[in-house]
Formats: C-alpha cells, structure tokens, sequence
C-alpha cells in the first residue's frame, strides 16, 4: 500500500473517532449537569439570586440553569435555614433567558416585592423574593 | 440526543470498526474481505440489537452509555483483530454473546434494579465463591488453571480434551458491587451517625463494618493465593469508593489509603513477585529481558508511536507480549498515536461522565451507589491498566472494559452497562 494512501486511511479511521466523540461530547454536557431536557445554549448563562436578608445564610447566591429547588428538606437543591420553609418551598426556572418562580403549595407561602404569589412568576433583575424571613434579590 | 442520533452513533461505530478491520487488511497485503463484512454484521447485531432492546424495554434509559461503549469496543476490536485475524474474529462471538447477555440483563430487571436487593445475602456469598473458584484443583472437572502465573482462570472440562475457559472473578465482582450498594444504602445512616469515640476521632461502631472487613479479606486473599494484583487493587478501590459516596467521611478513604498501604508494603516484603513487579516499574530497562521486557516494549511502542501513530497495520505492537488483552491500549498507542490514545481516554471519561451524572441523578440511594460503584469498576479497571502500560502505576494485570479481547471481561462489562442502563431508566420515570 503506498505511504500516501496508508496515511490518508489512518487519518480517516483517527478524524471518525473524534468526529463520533464530539457528537456525543456536544450533546453530553445537557446531560451532566441538572435537567436533561435543557439546550446546551440556554445552560450558558443563568438567572442569579442572591440571599439578603436571613439569620445564618445572608450572603449566599444561587445561580439558577436549568431548575432549582428551595426548601427545608435535605432534598432540595438549595437547603434554606429557615423554620418557616416548607420542605420543598419553590422553583426557580431560568428558560429562554427569562428567569421564572414558583411557589410549590406552601403553608406560608412565597412573595414576590411583598405580593404573594399564586402562579408561575416573571422575574426582572432587582425583584425581592421572600419565603419566611429569607429574603432574595434576583441579580 | 433523540433516538435517530443515537442509532446514527452505534451504526458510526460499526462502520468504524469496519474501517478499521479493512485497513489492517490493506496494511498486511491483504483486500477488503469477508472480514470487513462480518465485522459490520456482528457490530450490527450486537450493538444494535442491544439498542432496540434498550429501546423497547427501557425506553427512559441514557442515551450516551451504548454509542460510548460501542465506539470502544470498535477501536478495540480493530487492534485485536490487527493483532491477530483469529482472535478477532472470536472476539466478534464473544460481542454478540455478550449484547445478549446484556439483552436478558435488561429484560429481567426491567420493572427495576429493586430486585438486586433481595438477594444481598445471595450475591455476597456468590461473589466470594466466584472469586476463590479458580483456587480448586485443577484436576477436577470443574478445577483452577494458572495462567502466567496467576490464578484466575476457571477450566470447565467436558468430554475427552475439550474445554471450556472462563474467568469467575469478573462476575464476581460485580456481585460484590451490587452487594456492597444494597448493605451501604441500607446502614448508611447507621455508618454516618453511630460513632465511637477514640482519643478524638469518631470512628464508626466496629459491627457495622464486619461485612466491609469480610470483602477486605476477600480482596486480599485474591491477590495473595491468584496472585491478582489487578483484581485485587480494583475491588479495593471500589469498596474505599464507595464507603466514601455512602457516607461522605474522609476518614474512609484515609483509613483505606493506610490500609491498601500496610497491605502493600507486606505483600513486598512477603512475596516475590511484588518484588518483581515493583522493580519493573520503577527500572524496567535494568532487567530488559526479563521483567521490565513487557513494559519497555509498551513504552517503546508508545514511542514510536509519536503523534498520529503508525497506521493501523504499520506499527510492531505485536512485540509487547499479550498485547491483545492487557496491552491494548499501548498497541492502539502505537499504531494511532498519541491523537488516538487520546481519544481513547475522551471516550472513558465520557463513559464514567454519563455514569455518575445517572448516579448524581438517582434519588434512591441504592441506586444512586450501584450507578456509582459500577461506573468506578469501569473507571478503576481503565486507570489501572492504563496508567500500568504507561508506566504511570506499577504494572498489575487487567483487562480495559469494552476494548481488550476477552470473553469474561467482555460479558461482566456488558452486563454491568446495563444495569446501569436500567438505572437511569428508573430515574426517568
């Protein structure tokens, strides 16, 4: 076989093995993460909130790609220190760039700039979401 | 990834695995035969029939596991074939055995891994029979074989000469995994909270760790009689992996580093053939042709290697001994480079990556450790080898998962992809 031939087939049998692992590597990084549904484009930036006001977690910030979940319970993706949480308090939902909060049937509910809510909520930048005596500022 | 892509993958990798058989057709003189053909057919019906099963039965399962293992086993089964036609062509059996295998995996838990846990008891005591199998005399029907100077291998004698081979242990250990995630899972809280206190440190209640001690024991015993030190590493690894995933206390891992360290430094003092190991790695050209031969012909290979390899074919991987099984990575370094190796190890990460994004994902914690602990078994068996021929860790004995030839480790990997599999299935719902 000439040398011009066994290099072309050795690049070809290299450049499909790569071209098979960044197919798969392209639509992996989606599923590592958080949610599996979320496009890879939307994960790139993401809505922040950031805690203000509470007795022990003032300070801590949360960046929302995808779903996150706030509660009580050990389980929820945030754990908030906060004895009027309900153990799965809310969702914030960051899609198509728009930052989304829910309030998951909670005993105390969840405001939003003192409002309190009972459906799915837009959220801009400068909002004030609170749940017991934690207060959040969306960022 | 919808279904279509994830078909386009696996019929990718069946195309690649053609490839590359073709390939070391033309290097060696030869033409595009039946071989290249078969080759297709087989990667066809293993990968792709284990795909519609999947499909039908598990229809929420990962969708990155199967393409991943398959495209592996592509580049794995091109080498084997390269080095040697009729090993190939067996190892295509052995894929089609084990997709089916896989197939029935998926098939008899598909309403849940939940299953595996009723049998804990059942799977400790055979994983530990399935380990210390090879020790029986080898002049019984069902009697050990020493290979190389280990004991792994298990000779079912039928009639007259003809044999039938396989090695136990790699069943086996999985067995183990399954057992250690359902005992985990359940005493973790106990392990967590239940401490001792010694002169300052909190220890866990001595009784909830004597099934721990019992697969410590189990691990050094495989190393010390089969004088598997791969095997026995691995288990290790994985047993110290796993108590860490479970509880989240460092002093396991701590405690497991000074353990596997005493376990160590007393199988060099005790056998020879530590000695002899150890030696090679650290000088492997100061015994040239006697111990360091195996791995200063890997590195040579590796070396000559250089950056796009060879050309499949055009390279002599054929001088490392067993280059088939243990050595394939140093093969596949040589004859496609370092490019290819490093694809190689895109892939397994890929491959671990999806496995503990399902255990990340799993809500049920015996779950969540099964996903774990067979993705570290993938993951460790892949770091062991790997970082043996290349002379990054001692060199002990072991397979790489999906790419080595190699009936056992072929059929436990596959089975243990689809639990996993099955796994994120669950998780789905």
């Amino acid at each position: 076989m000439p040398p011009i031939i066994a290099n072309l087939l050795k690049f070809a049998f290299i450049g499909l093995m790569y071209l098979f692992l960044w197919l798969v590597s392209r639509s992996i990084g989606s599923h590592l993460g958080g949610d599996a549904g979320v496009p890879v484009l939307a994960r790139r930036a993401g809505g922040k909130v950031a805690i203000i006001t509470s007795p022990t977690q003032a300070g801590v910030v949360a960046e929302i790609r995808g779903s996150l979940v706030m509660g009580r319970s050990d389980e929820a993706d945030l754990v908030l220190e906060d004895s009027y949480a309900s153990g799965f308090h809310l969702r914030f939902t960051f899609e198509d760039d728009q930052l989304q909060v829910q309030d998951l049937g909670t005993t105390n509910g969840t405001y939003v700039n003192g409002r309190r809510i009972t459906s799915s909520t837009l959220l801009s930048k400068g909002d004030t979401v609170q749940v017991g005596k934690t207060i959040m500022e969306v960022q | 990834m919808n279904r279509i892509a994830e078909a386009s993958l696996i019929l990718g990798s069946a195309v690649l695995a053609a490839l590359g058989v073709a390939i070391a057709n033309l290097s060696s003189g030869g033409s595009v035969d039946a071989q290249v053909a078969l080759t297709f057919v087989s990667f066809v019906v293993a990968w792709g029939g284990l795909w519609v099963t999947v499909r039908r039965l598990t229809p929420g399962a990962n969708p990155y596991l199967l393409p991943l293992a398959a495209i592996l086993s592509a580049v794995g089964i091109t080498e084997v074939y390269r080095l040697n036609p009729s090993l190939g062509s067996l190892q295509r059996w052995w894929l089609i055995a084990a997709a089916a295998l896989g197939s029935l995996t998926i098939l008899w838990l598909r309403d849940g891994t939940a299953v595996l846990r009723r049998y804990r008891y059942l799977l400790l005591l055979g994983g530990v029979l399935l380990l210390m199998a090879p020790l029986l005399p080898g002049s019984w029907p069902l009697g050990g074989v020493t290979v190389n100077g280990s004991r792994l291998w298990l000779r079912l004698n039928l009639w007259g000469d003809s044999s039938f081979q396989f090695q136990p242990g790699e069943v086996g250990k999985l067995a183990l995994v399954v057992f250690f995630a359902s005992y985990l899972a359940e005493r973790r809280q106990a392990l967590m909270q239940v401490h001792r206190k010694v002169a300052n440190l909190e220890l866990p209640e001595p009784r909830q760790l004597m099934p721990l001690v019992v697969a410590w024991l189990a691990s050094l015993i495989v190393m010390v009689y089969q004088r598997d030190l791969g095997a026995s590493l691995l288990l290790f690894a994985v047993f110290m992996a796993m108590l860490y995933m479970a509880t989240g206390q460092g002093v396991f891992p701590l405690a497991g580093v000074g353990l596997f360290g005493i376990g160590t430094f007393g199988a060099f003092q005790a056998f020879s053939h530590v000695q002899r190991r150890y030696n090679a790695w650290i000088a492997p050209f100061d015994d040239f042709e006697g111990a360091g031969y195996q791995i200063a012909q890997s590195l040579f290979a590796m070396g000559s290697g250089s950056i796009a390899g060879s050309g499949i074919g055009l390279g002599r991987p054929d001088l490392i001994p067993s280059a088939a099984t243990d050595f394939i990575f140093a093969a596949i370094a040589e004859e496609t480079g370092f490019v290819g190796a490093v694809g190689v190890l895109v892939g397994f990460a890929l491959l671990v990556a999806a496995g503990f994004g399902i255990a990340v994902r799993s809500r049920d914690p015996f779950r969540k450790l099964l996903a774990a602990g067979i993705t570290t078994v993938i993951g460790v068996q892949a770091v062991i080898i790997i970082g043996g021929v290349t002379r990054l860790l001692p060199l002990t004995g072991i397979t790489l998962p999906f790419m080595s030839y190699g009936g056992s480790s072929l059929l436990s990997n596959t089975v243990a992809l689809s639990i996993l599999l099955v796994i994120s299935q669950e998780e789905h719902r």
